[in-house]
């Protein structure tokens, strides 16, 4: 059970899980937007329609992976602090994100292969989503730049080295 | 102010990190796809396709070029970070580089069903570095703490750690008074960060006076030379432990342990830090 754990918080690649693999929803989800829109202005035709196909399946997948690692990283957050009401939030809109593309995936299965702009509904869905993703990423942001989430985590024992090889005061270990 | 904007200081927030998901996740796109021609040919346009994502790759990754550039310059010359640093903007700098060619490469056969093998490993090459490239960016910030709670600070963090011998100095019992020309200039809530025998001290102007503390913070040891200021209190930018800028003193957690605070006074018309004669083992 501890080794999958371990797993999941990026122990033994000695740097969080949750953050490198949203990169991908994150990136293919606003992208399929842009390519929605090209298509909408009929820049690119068929290209851009098959791209954000193509874009909202490699996020679904990969959001498949962020999911649990995320909510692991959020476990470890005592629920007084202020950041573990900022990853509520964040789990919250990124699940709505999610299901959002689901259901935006499926309107497109059928003309996807053909099109050459994007249907309003999708498109809608696209926008919706990429608006939710963006906030919530955002609130993902601040739990790491402004809270310190997962910062020094596992560098830890270095950075106690470097402060007592510079006599700092140390917290007991 | 330019440089406060491409730090995503406004945002509170850096902008490099965000922008990078950009060319991370569409370089990969555009590699899946090239293997879906190989293994799927019989799907239309995939080489196409994986041109324009890599295309929308390459145009996010000059764009998040450009704060991440102003990142690196904001790193302390002499933190252990700055190398790390120098190898994730040269990789990227690789990077880039690779897909431009790998786009003029690829531009004039579109329609193929298949991708051509030159192209293919352009990819391969192109993820694989970026894939480290983009680790050792993740190390950088969960490792080093490079860009966490930099919003906090208003004013110029230290470019580099002054380094001061104790030797020749007026002895007071056991404190030796160590000058520090480079504090007479300080401006008010700006930092020094001073390293004298092995001791590495922030020095802080606070309410036009002089306080001297130790570096680190006692929770997980965050830079208190960058810290931020509120009233008498420095503000660890990792985990916003608070501490009294005058004694040390912790006023708000995480860290439950004092700082080591040291004396600052004028001797002989010079600004002078009080640090015990310390041999550099701890005790």
């Amino acid at each position: 059970m501890k080794w999958s754990l371990d797993l999941l918080k990026g122990k033994w690649l000695r740097h969080p899980l949750h953050p490198i693999i949203v990169h991908v929803p994150m990136a293919m989800w606003p992208s399929a937007l842009i390519f929605d829109l090209l298509s909408q202005w009929q820049i690119g035709g068929n290209a851009m329609v098959h791209l954000s196909f193509y874009a909202i399946i490699l996020g679904l997948v990969a959001s498949l992976l962020a999911v649990p690692t995320g909510v692991l990283d959020w476990s470890s957050i005592k629920k007084e602090k202020p950041a573990w009401k900022i990853g509520l939030y964040h789990m919250m809109l990124n699940l709505i994100a999610a299901l959002l593309f689901a259901i935006n995936f499926g309107l497109r299965m059928q003309d996807f292969r053909e099109a050459t702009a994007v249907a309003r509904i999708p498109l809608a869905l696209s926008f919706i989503g990429t608006g939710l993703l963006i906030g919530s990423a955002y609130l993902g942001g601040r739990m790491t730049y402004t809270y310190g989430i997962s910062v020094a985590r596992m560098s830890k024992p270095k950075w106690r080295k470097i402060a007592e090889a510079a006599g700092a005061n140390l917290p007991p270990e | 102010m330019l440089k406060d904007f491409l730090e995503g200081k406004p945002l509170r927030h850096p902008l490099h990190p965000m922008l990078v998901h950009f060319p991370i996740g569409l370089f990969l796109l555009s590699l899946l796809l090239d293997l879906a021609s190989l293994v799927f040919p019989s799907v239309p346009d995939l080489v196409r396709d994986s041109f324009y994502a890599m295309l929308l790759g390459v145009i996010t990754a000059l764009i998040a070029a450009v704060p991440g550039f102003v990142d690196y310059t904001d790193i302390r010359s002499d933190h252990p970070a700055k190398r790390t640093a120098t190898v994730h903007l040269t990789l990227n700098l690789i990077v880039v580089a690779l897909y431009g060619i790998n786009l003029g490469v690829r531009s004039s056969s579109l329609v193929d069903p298949k991708i051509q093998m030159v192209p293919m490993i352009l990819s391969f090459i192109g993820v694989a570095l970026l894939s480290v490239s983009g680790y050792l960016g993740g190390r950088l910030v969960y490792d080093d703490g490079i860009g966490v709670g930099r919003h906090k600070r208003r004013t110029p963090t230290p470019e580099s750690t002054l380094y001061l011998p104790a030797t020749n100095v007026a002895n007071d019992g056991d404190l030796a008074f160590v000058p520090i020309p480079e504090a007479e200039s300080l401006g008010e809530r700006e930092t020094l960060r001073v390293e004298i025998d092995g001791q590495v001290i922030t020095i802080a102007k606070i309410d036009e006076n002089l306080y001297a503390f130790q570096e680190f913070c006692t929770h997980r040891f965050g830079p208190l030379s960058e810290g931020a200021f509120e009233g008498f209190n420095v503000q660890c930018p990792w985990h916003n432990s608070c501490f009294d800028g005058r004694t040390g003193k912790v006023t708000q957690g995480p860290a439950k342990v004092d700082l080591k605070s040291f004396k600052v006074e004028t001797r002989d018309g010079k600004i002078c830090v009080g640090v015990q004669r310390w041999t550099g083992e701890s005790t």
